[in-house]
């Protein structure tokens, strides 16, 4: 009788797998979901602070304002804070990232893949989340991330799409499809920087009619060196129009003033 | 006649021979002096030559950048065979043509990590790398491995590794992704100059494998020429000549190609351009060592010749007031002014020639001396300096100039006492008392 649980148990245990994953549409579906939880159609301001911590260098703690006008893919960050920093800007125009310079008064055509101030962050962790459109996307495995269970969905980037990261593995939320921990891999396969986002908030997008999410805190540990990491705060979040002619070099030199 | 003159002149520098020794050999000194600063300046420039060359340029380059989009410049030139042979046809004079593969990128090992500039090497392309590279610790041969790097004392040490020590190297494709590297530390080299502090180097096949490049792109072609003079003029002649085949050429911009990046990722144009540099444009950024101790030699050459004039001018005002009567005597038994003036002018310029021609003797002497000695350089100075041990290198040419030069300097410097002399009335010069 033994024998015989163990040897229906056995049978069973594959078929229980089986039902626990994800089919290529449902794992798409999450991916969706994902990019959709945090789609703002409208425009979006927002602080946020930026702590960079890097071997053998001494803590920078860096405060800029985040501008995004998702429809057109508008982006431009601020800095504001420290003052060896601050009215230093980046500003996205069509596909080319621009970098200001207040003190010698260029602007340098910068990668879309820059790091931001020179820490662990990229463009793409600030703006609004493309997964779905860069990345095909393959289920792993379902797994305990602490105290949540989390779908294990590995990214794989589409042919003749340019992304910092060929491959993404995502830790997502089985309840909430919030990104719980993401790891970024090289073209060889190897790891480069692992994310984990604590805490998500939501705000209400008259743009969108209905709600946005956003991890309010995010930390990135670089792997390759391993004592550098990063920590960003996403902090007053206003949905409100932002100016017509607010997404040109004109109005941040005018700010870096 | 002018044997005449040169014997009285000559016994003339003999006669006063404490105040002309103490004057002749203060010229000799600053010729000794500016014919070893021109020797070190010269010896500098050697080093860089045949060191850099071989390490980061060749006399001239077919370099270039691929952009996919307008904002992302890559260091490379895509088909380089057909550019290649394209630069050989216009070019018939190249010695040996190599092809490097360039990059950029973040080593990393367990305890430090740098930015390097990564040149990809074909060891066996090029057998002349060996004779510039001085290994201490293992083997350059290992270099032709795969994921192997060759690093410079000073880079191992920050990094904390040695040779058969693994590290990884990071870095960005040509379309922005980033890939990683495992590699293995083939061998430690000497530090060569300032150039050893930021460049690595890797088998061309790993760097071309990091940067997922196809085995016919490359960083630059590199040329060398017979004549490294002709440089300049070569590489005008290539870029017309490329231009004609259908390749797109940079307008010449004497820049390092790692200065160039941020003009070419601000220009409006994707696809692949070619830019075509010579040695002295890709060691640019070095050129301000040699501009320096020029102006340092410059600088030194003008207050001495000052010194000199005023000497000479002084020395011979005080002879003339000495042989004032003599002049009277001269010039009441018929010796025309003219000839006094050239009497006193050949007196200064046989003082200078004398002077600068046993200057010039005692500095090639001490720069033989100095090259024998082998003197080490100082590790920090090494940096600027371009080689470990200090060699000298002086020309003909510039020896002559200094010896040529300085007795000019020293016979006009006479000119002004000499006319002074020659105006004087006989029978006021009789009677001067003094």
């Amino acid at each position: 009788m033994k024998k015989i649980t163990l040897l229906l148990l056995a049978l069973a245990l594959p078929a229980l797998r089986s039902a626990a994953a994800l089919s290529p549409a449902e794992t798409l579906q999450v991916v969706k979901t994902i990019d959709e939880r945090q789609r703002n159609s409208g425009d979006w301001k927002a602080l946020a602070y930026m702590e960079a911590k890097e071997k053998d260098k001494s803590d920078v703690v860096y405060e800029m304002t985040i501008f995004r006008r998702d429809q057109d893919k508008k982006l431009m960050f601020l800095f504001l804070a420290p003052k060896s920093e601050a009215g230093k800007g980046y500003l996205r125009l069509d596909q080319n990232l621009w970098f200001y310079d207040p003190g010698t008064g260029r602007w340098e055509r910068r990668t879309e893949r820059e790091r931001i101030g020179g820490t662990d962050t990229r463009r793409g962790d600030l703006d609004e989340s493309r997964l779905a459109q860069e990345y095909d996307c393959t289920w792993e495995a379902d797994e305990k991330l602490g105290k949540f269970e989390a779908h294990r969905i590995l990214l794989k980037v589409k042919p003749d799409v340019d992304v910092a990261f060929p491959m993404i593995r995502l830790w997502v939320d089985g309840t909430t499809s919030n990104v719980l921990k993401r790891q970024e891999m090289a073209l060889s396969g190897r790891l480069m920087r692992t994310s984990y986002y604590p805490r998500y908030k939501k705000v209400y997008s008259e743009s969108k009619k209905g709600e946005i999410w956003y991890p309010e805190e995010m930390r990135f540990y670089d792997e390759i060196e391993k004592a550098n990491q990063t920590l960003i705060l996403i902090k007053e979040i206003d949905l409100r129009p932002l100016p017509a002619n607010m997404f040109t070099k004109a109005w941040l030199e005018s700010k870096s003033r | 006649m002018f044997l005449t003159d040169l014997q009285i002149a000559g016994r003339n520098l003999a006669k006063h021979t404490k105040r002309n020794l103490f004057l002749g050999g203060a010229i000799a000194a600053v010729t000794a002096l500016l014919v070893l600063m021109g020797g070190l300046t010269a010896g500098i420039e050697g080093a860089m030559l045949e060191s850099a060359t071989i390490l980061m340029t060749g006399h001239v380059n077919v370099g270039g950048f691929f952009k996919i989009t307008s904002g992302t410049g890559a260091p490379l030139v895509n088909d380089f065979p057909k550019a290649l042979e394209d630069a050989r046809k216009a070019v018939p004079e190249i010695e040996l043509a190599t092809a490097r593969v360039r990059g950029y990128g973040k080593v990393v090992s367990d305890t430090g990590s740098m930015d390097l500039v990564l040149s990809g090497i074909d060891l066996q392309a090029e057998p002349m790398f060996q004779k510039v590279i001085r290994v201490t610790q293992g083997n350059l041969d290992d270099l032709a491995q795969p994921n192997t790097i060759l690093l410079f004392e000073d880079q191992a040490k920050r990094l904390g590794v040695r040779s058969g020590d693994a590290l990884t190297i990071s870095s960005a494709t040509a379309r922005g992704a980033n890939n990683t590297a495992d590699l293995r530390v083939a061998a430690v080299a000497k530090n060569i100059g300032i150039l050893s502090s930021f460049t690595a180097f890797m088998p061309a096949a790993s760097l071309r494998e990091l940067y997922q490049l196809k085995t016919t792109a490359t960083g630059a072609i590199h040329l060398y020429l017979k004549d490294p003079e002709r440089s300049a003029e070569v590489a005008a002649r290539l870029r017309t000549a490329l231009a004609a085949d259908g390749w797109r050429v940079m307008d010449p911009d004497p820049q390092a190609y790692f200065m160039k990046f941020q003009r070419v990722n601000s220009e409006d144009w994707t696809g692949q351009k070619i830019d075509i540099t010579t040695w002295k444009d890709e060691l640019s950024f070095l050129s301000w060592i040699l501009t320096g101790l020029n102006g340092l030699t410059g600088l030194l050459a003008s207050v001495l010749m000052v010194i000199i004039v005023i000497g000479i001018a002084n020395t011979l005002a005080i002879a003339i007031r000495e042989r004032t009567r003599e002049i009277g005597t001269l010039r009441a038994i018929g010796m025309q002014r003219r000839k006094v003036l050239w009497l006193f002018l050949l007196e200064a310029s046989l003082l200078g020639l004398a002077s600068t021609v046993a200057g010039a003797a005692a500095g090639i002497g001490i720069a033989a001396l100095l090259n024998l000695a082998h003197l080490a350089v100082p590790e920090s100075v090494q940096m600027f300096l371009m080689q470990q041990h200090l060699t000298v290198t002086v020309g003909f040419r510039p020896v002559l100039n200094y010896v040529l030069g300085i007795s000019a300097v020293t016979t006009l410097a006479a000119l002004y006492p000499a006319y002074h002399a020659a105006r004087l009335r006989p029978i006021t010069a009789i009677h001067h008392i003094g």
